[in-house]
């Protein structure tokens, strides 16, 4: 019961569409107040999908989305916006803007959505630079920076607003172990400090037994299985159990289907 | 075959629907970002509107200003030889000055500028978009239109009128120049029949459709770079047909603009 009254994002029943294809059918899950909640899941899944409809990115065919006891799916743009402040995301490429530096980037939110003077502005995005670890680094364009620092800046852009949800898009993709796991450490590093409620999509296995508190995996546009990473290790389920054991696919075994496949139009 | 020709049809209709919903929005989110939006308190990107203005005007300045003076050697080159079987070269100061006022000085500026910077709008906004660049200011609550569209549409009104300025003056230098020299006419006759020729009501006409030009180049340039889907081909090929569309719809404005003023 405690993890009811706990909840600060509820999904029920959401589902999306591209066209006539469905990418989400009816996803449901509540993530608790200060945890790392993670949704895994391979290439294809809707977990990308999912997350852009959680930040608001895209509106669900069906199904709620409930915020801080507010329906998210139901408000009007104003009220979106106001919820969005509250909310921080970083993005698989970081999609940091590359007309300006780290720290202009960093201090954007802080320009378009308070009355805080330059100079005070200038401190916080600074603080937040620090934080994640780029202190020096913030007069550097984007595109001067490697990869894993860009995810950290993308971090403290997200950070820039205090918010109280923060999710990441694929945070480790793209990086190499070692720096893959400085990621994950600070993703933990901010849940920690701030008592942040983290939402991660990803692929990586790694991942999870560094970060998560749950875990939810999703398969087709569905949840397969979904609670702590220990117990969703021992789910019987044989896609749960494939994915952990990194077994490939099954090849097409079905000659005839197969013959249908290539040849039909 | 004729349930397909339906279908093709009915996807036509609602991809020009959705086509034109997109204009419209654009269109009143401009407008909105621009004059209602700083009347309430929410600010223009002052700094931002300036760094394109001097993109567009100051950059573009010296490839404008060659063509310009180039083109103005060429109109007194090819007049000279039609006026000269009639004994009439010193109309050629009016001729150049008519023209390049009217007409030449304003479309050569308006197409090199949707070449130069309309082009350029566009790759801007698809690499963005490509790059999750948009949404990250979706998502921040910060609106593309006020933020991307209203500095680059502020700037392209202000520049091209100047560069069509300039380029009216150098033009007529060009003329000028080359009449001195090749058809040998006397300078201050030369000046004295460009003078006698010209109204302000040339001037105000060449203006009157640079300004046009400016919304139709920063509106195109805008469209077809949120129009980007996917990845870096489909920013070349917005591109491209960002400047295609924007050359048309700048030779569509100048056939309307040059009916209404000179019929009246």
């Amino acid at each position: 019961m405690t993890q009811q009254a706990d909840a600060i994002i509820e999904v029920d029943g959401l589902s999306a569409r591209y066209g006539a294809h469905t990418v989400l059918d009816g996803v449901s899950f509540r993530v608790r107040r200060g945890e790392i909640f993670v949704i895994l899941g391979g290439s294809g899944s809707g977990k990308s999908t999912l997350l852009r409809n959680l930040v608001g990115l895209m509106r669900p065919a069906a199904g709620r989305i409930v915020l801080n006891s507010q329906d998210f799916t139901a408000m009007d743009e104003a009220e979106r916006l106001a919820v969005r402040k509250k909310m921080g995301m970083c993005f698989q490429g970081s999609a940091l803007l590359n007309s300006m530096t780290v720290l202009d980037n960093v201090a954007l939110p802080l320009r378009e959505h308070t009355r805080l003077k330059s100079s005070t502005i200038d401190i916080m995005a600074r603080i937040k630079l620090e934080l994640v670890g780029l202190g020096r680094f913030g007069r550097y364009y984007p595109p001067e920076l490697s990869g894993g620092m860009r995810k950290r800046a993308g971090v403290a852009r997200a950070m820039a607003m205090d918010p109280e949800i923060i999710c990441y898009d694929e945070p480790s993709a793209g990086l190499d172990p070692v720096v893959a796991a400085g990621v994950d450490k600070l993703i933990r590093k901010m849940q920690q400090t701030f008592h942040l409620t983290s939402v991660v999509v990803t692929h990586e296995l790694a991942s999870v037994d560094l970060i998560a508190d749950t875990v939810c995996v999703l398969h087709d546009g569905q949840v397969l299985a979904i609670g702590p990473p220990d117990e969703v290790k021992r789910s019987s389920h044989p896609y749960v159990q494939q994915f952990f054991s990194r077994q490939p696919e099954a090849e097409v075994s079905d000659n005839n289907e197969y013959i249908r496949s290539i040849t039909q139009l | 075959m004729l349930t397909s020709a339906a279908g093709a049809t009915g996807r036509w209709t609602l991809k020009t629907i959705h086509a034109v919903l997109a204009v419209c929005r654009l269109v009143t989110g401009t407008f909105y970002w621009m004059i209602a939006a700083p009347l309430t308190g929410q600010g223009l990107r002052a700094r931002s509107t300036l760094d394109h203005y001097v993109d567009y005007a100051a950059r573009s300045l010296p490839v404008v200003a060659l063509i310009s003076f180039l083109i103005g050697a060429i109109m007194a080159m090819q007049s000279s030889y039609q006026l000269a079987r009639f004994g009439a070269v010193q109309f050629v100061a009016h001729l150049v000055g008519i023209a390049a006022l009217r007409e030449l000085a304003p479309l050569m500026a308006a197409i090199l500028l949707a070449g130069r910077s309309g082009s350029a709008i566009t790759a801007e906004i698809g690499a963005m978009k490509v790059s999750e660049e948009l949404d990250a200011l979706e998502v921040m609550g910060i609106n593309s239109i006020k933020f991307l569209v209203v500095p680059k549409f502020l700037a392209m009104v202000l520049a091209l009128p100047s560069l069509t300025a300039a380029a009216m003056v150098i033009m007529i230098a060009g003329g000028f120049a080359l009449s001195v020299t090749a058809l040998q006419m006397d300078p201050w006759n030369y000046l004295a029949q460009t003078a006698s020729a010209l109204h302000i009501r040339d001037f105000a006409t060449g203006m009157v459709k640079s300004v046009f030009f400016a919304v139709a180049i920063c509106w195109v340039g805008v469209y077809r770079g949120f129009q980007v889907e996917g990845g870096a081909e489909s920013v070349g090929k917005q591109t491209t047909s960002s400047v295609v569309t924007a050359i048309f719809f700048i030779i569509l404005i100048d056939l309307v603009f040059t009916a209404l003023f000179f019929s009246m």
